[in-house]
This record gives structure tokens, sequence and C-alpha cells, in this order.
């Protein structure tokens, strides 16, 4: 193994702190296998959680599968991307099979051109929020267990028939996830100095380093971006499973880890590279309304309220089945409610600014102003969970392992605590929201933008609304409604 | 293992479970019995009560449920000839503060 180049100074056209430049952390992330090197102790938790599902105490709150994936993994994903990036996807464990299999065999097939877009991803996204309900996946160590394993094989399978990160691009919901929620992130990878990118030659960042003909025979020996991000015209976030390939590849040590204003990039339209205009992508514009009215259905989902909506739908329908009655509410609140409430703003909106134009472009180009609550309500709902168990791994590693005397009083923050900080992150991602449909409004009505703004900026304090009552709600964590 | 809990249908807040052991028709005396409730969701906050006997056979122990949904009690028991008993309990859908369900 060898270690990274020694850095030359900033670039003087360079802008924002470059992490890249930082003692110790900079350069090991500017090694060529920082990424597994972080890969490796995630995939072997991964393997550990597996078992300890599998053959493990199925009881949820004592088993590693149940309690990692739904208490520790997810609340400390929302926070690293509050305060860093997509650094989940960096040290993604699923990757690590398919890095190993890359080395002996070469997929040869390119993902459907059908398929380049966000519906098939933004559908395994609504199924597994529907499984997590339907199943109680949250108390089920055996289904969890197979959840990750199923993971592993179909990010293996995938990347075994198509060529480039096909599986992150276009399938992995998670992935999706993360690159939505990243757009509100601080740090982004991207260029240092645009002057550098318009002298070089050679474009390394997307297409790889080759080695000489002598050496390797030529061969690519560091890929460029899979995920066809070309780093010039690479705008924001979106897509970026922060692999640092680009870094590694830049001959000229052009690519670094940028801090940035976070959720500016929600209303930029210029054209971005791997993505093209946000204003043009239906699909990223309903997953981004999906990543928010999902975020509300989730938290829904544990509040008691929802226990009377879900009985009240059962007599509807007449049925004790729980599958009608969580799909009708699905449809309601991720298709019917965001349609409605998203016609109305792009409407008025259209209306109250004299905008001319058809109501849906409108209603896409809006539609990420919404990204920064959604963010605000996962990460409340999720830092609630992490920040309220954040010690409860401690028994059941010791448990697992036999490692004397399972400390069970361990758990975490008081709720009491705990309350203000989700109150807090609610504020920081409306007021956020409202900032990004006051942008948009400056951009798309300039001399009216205010009328522009209100219904959308609405719709924020709307929703807004809606998160905070549901955080006051007496949380209620139930799987059996209809049953129990 | 006979148990019963009250209020039933339970709620959050204080519960009362009482317990009978027996085996065949005689009662089980003199055994420590410890529970734990903890929530089918992970990361959620247990509590524990060490049971009283209160005639022979017969033990009941208080919880406080920190909060209402599907809860699962964990009975440790150890009788008095040294033998253990683990038996759990699943009281799913409780409801929070008295409200009926």
């Amino acid at each position: 193994m060898t270690g990274p180049a020694p850095l030359s100074p900033p670039h003087p056209g360079s802008s924002g702190f470059d992490w890249l430049r930082v003692p110790v952390i900079g350069r090991f992330l500017r090694w060529r296998h920082c990424r597994m090197a972080m890969q490796v102790p995630l995939f072997l938790v991964g393997m550990a959680m597996i078992v300890h599902g599998l053959v493990g105490p199925q009881l949820a709150p004592r088993n590693l599968a149940t309690l990692l994936t739904w208490v520790h993994f997810r609340g400390a994903l929302v926070l690293v991307m509050l305060a860093g990036g997509n650094l989940f996807c960096m040290a993604c464990p699923f990757q690590l099979p398919r890095e190993l299999a890359r080395r002996f065999f070469k997929p040869v097939l390119r993902w459907p051109r059908r398929l380049r877009n966000k519906w098939l991803s933004l559908a395994l996204f609504v199924l597994v929020l529907f499984a997590y309900e339907r199943f109680d996946l949250w108390a089920s160590p055996w289904w969890t267990a197979w959840l990750i394993f199923g993971y592993f094989a179909a990010a293996l399978a995938v990347d075994a028939v198509f060529k480039q990160a096909s599986f992150c691009k276009w399938v992995c919901p998670i992935g999706q996830f993360n690159f939505i929620a990243s757009t509100v992130s601080p740090l982004e990878v991207k260029v240092r100095d645009p002057d550098v990118c318009t002298r070089c030659t050679t474009l390394d960042c997307i297409r790889g380093t080759r080695g000489t003909p002598g050496e390797a025979k030529g061969e690519v020996i560091q890929r460029g971006c899979e995920l066809a991000l070309f780093q010039p015209k690479k705008e924001g976030n979106l897509d970026c499973t922060f692999c640092l390939d680009c870094v590694h590849a830049c001959p000229h040590e052009n690519v670094g880890i940028l801090t940035r204003l976070p959720a500016s990039e929600l209303w930029s339209d210029r054209r971005r590279s791997g993505i093209g205009l946000l204003s043009k992508r239906k699909d990223l514009a309903v997953l981004t309304l999906v990543f928010t009215f999902g975020a509300l259905l989730n938290a829904f989902g544990m509040v008691s309220p929802v226990y009377a909506v879900q009985t009240w739908l059962a007599g509807l329908l007449g049925t004790t089945n729980e599958t009608p009655v969580l799909g009708t509410l699905f449809v309601a609140l991720l298709v019917v409610e965001p349609a409605l409430l998203v016609g109305l703003a792009a409407w008025l909106s259209r209306r109250a600014s004299g905008a001319p134009g058809p109501l849906l472009p409108l209603a896409v180009r809006f539609s990420y102003a919404v990204v920064p609550l959604g963010f605000g309500v996962w990460l409340a709902h999720y830092g609630f969970h992490l920040l309220t168990g954040l010690w409860t791994f401690i028994p059941v590693v010791q448990e697992a392992f036999g490692l004397g005397a399972p400390r069970w009083d361990l758990v975490g923050f008081p709720v009491r605590l705990v309350v203000p900080l989700e109150l807090g992150f609610l504020a920081l991602g409306l007021l956020g929201s409202l900032l990004t449909a006051w942008k948009i409004a400056e951009r798309e009505a300039p001399s009216r933008t205010a009328a522009a703004f209100l219904p959308w900026g609405s719709l924020c304090l709307l929703l807004g609304s809606a998160a905070v009552w549901l955080l006051l709600q007496p949380m209620e964590m139930r799987g059996t409604f209809l049953g129990g | 293992m006979e148990w019963t809990v009250s209020p039933s249908p339970p709620t959050a807040g204080p519960l009362t479970v009482a317990l009978k052991l027996a085996e065949g028709t005689k009662p089980v005396a003199g055994a420590e019995v410890r529970l734990e409730g903890t929530m089918t969701h992970p990361g959620m906050a247990p509590v524990s009560s060490v049971a009283r006997e209160t005639s022979p056979g017969s033990y009941e122990a208080r919880m406080d449920l920190s909060m209402a949904g599907d809860w699962i009690l964990l009975v440790d028991a150890r009788l008095a000839d040294g033998r253990t008993l683990k038996r759990q309990i699943e009281l799913p859908g409780v409801r929070p503060d008295g409200r009926p369900g």
C-alpha cells in the first residue's frame, strides 16, 4: 500500500474550507484505500448483525440486527449528514463484496436506458417504508437480518451484471435518501479551482487514470466517477456517494471536500453533470416530495392518533386486514395529499405572480423547497431514537459476546432533554425550506417574488406545523392496531 | 404460570402484575421473581421490578410503563430449590394514559 502524495498549496481560486487539507483526516481521506478501510469494519458489523438477527434472541431491543439498524444506524446517518455529508455512502459496507468481486470479473452490460431515472429507486424507497410499517420490521430481528442480507445480495447482483455504480445511482433506496438529504449538508466534493480544469486534457476524474502502456498494460489503474458526475460540471451532492474516486484520479489534486452553504444547491438550476436540470427532472422532484411527506408519514406511524385513523379506515373498508388499510393510508399521505397541496401551491403561485406556463413544470421547480423541512423531520425522528437509546447497544453487545453482566440500565438521554433538540431540528428545517422557497421564487418571478413565494411559504409552514403537532403527540410504538 | 394485569386492558403508567406459580395443583412458594418490561421497538428504556409474594405461590409486581405501545414482560423466577423459570408475557397495544383502546 502506498500513502497519499504530499499536497500542493491551495489554488488561488479555491473557495471554502477544504477537509482534505486537514492534518491526519485529510491525509487519511487522500489515501487510495481509505474507503475500503472504512467499509471493512462496517462490513464486519453488518455480518455480526445478520448472524445475531438469525440466531440471537428474537427480542428486538436485545438483538444487534434490530437495535443497530433501526436506532443507531438511522440516527447516526442523519446526524452525520447534518454535520458533514454523505459519509454513509462513502463507507457503505454493501459495496465491499461488489468491490472484491469486480477484481475477478467485469460486468459488460450498461444499465437500461429506460431505467436511467429515479422511478425504480423511488418505488423501492416507498416499498421499504411500507414494509417497515406493515411487517413491523423494527420488532423482528429475523426479518431485519434478511433485509440486510438482501441488501448485500442485491448490490452484488446488480453491479455484477451492469457496469459503473448502477446499484448506487439507479436502485439503492438508502442511497436516494442520502442523495436528497445530503443536499442540506455543509460539505461537498468539488473542484478547488475551475481554471485548472479548463486546462486539463486527460479528464481523469471521469475517465479514470490509465497506466502507461508498459505499466498495467494501459488499463485503468484508478477509476473515475462511476456515477457519471464530471467534476468541472458537477454541482451539489445529488448522486455523489463521496467515494472520492475523483479525488484519487485527478492528476492536478484539484478536487477537495469543501464547505458550502447547506441547501444552496436546491435553488440553483444550472445544468449539472450526471443530473441535468433539476427543473426538468420530474422523478427527482417526486423523490423530494416522497422524502418529505414520507418523513411525516413515518413519524405519524408512531403516535397515538394513527391508530384511531387506521381503525376508522378499517371500518370504512370493512376489513381487519392491515395491508389494504395501510395501503390506503400510504396512497392518501404520499400521493393524494402531496398532489393536492403542491398543486394548489403551484396554482396560487402562478396566479399571484402572473408567471405564464403550465402548472406541472412550476410545481417541479418549486418542489425542491420542501427538502430541508423533510430532512428536519427525519432528523427529529431518528435523532430522538438515537439519543434516547444511545447506550442501549452496550448491554446487547455484552450479552452477544459474553462480555460480563449486561448493563441493561444504560439507556440514553432523557426525553425532556431531547424534545427541545427535536424542536430545534424542525425549526432549522422550516427555516431552510422558507429560504429555499424564497430563493426559487426570486429566480422564477424576479419582479413578483413575494407573491410567488407566499403559497410555497404557506405550504412549508403548514407542513412544519404538522411536524410540530406530531412531535407533541403521545408516542406509541405499536404494530398491532387491528388485532391488539 | 398464570398472570393477570391491572388495569386491564393495560395503559401507560402504573401497572400491577399478578403471577401464580404452580406445579400441577401445588403452589410454588418462596421464589424470587423479577420482571423486566421492554418495548418491542429497540432503544426504548426498559422498566424493571421485583415481585413480592402475597400468598403461597402468588406474586405481585408493580411497574410503571413509561409509554403506550407494544410491551413485553420478561419474567425471571428463581425457585426455592434453585431451579429457574423464564417466561415472556406479551402486552400488545398498551393505551396511553388510561384512555380506552
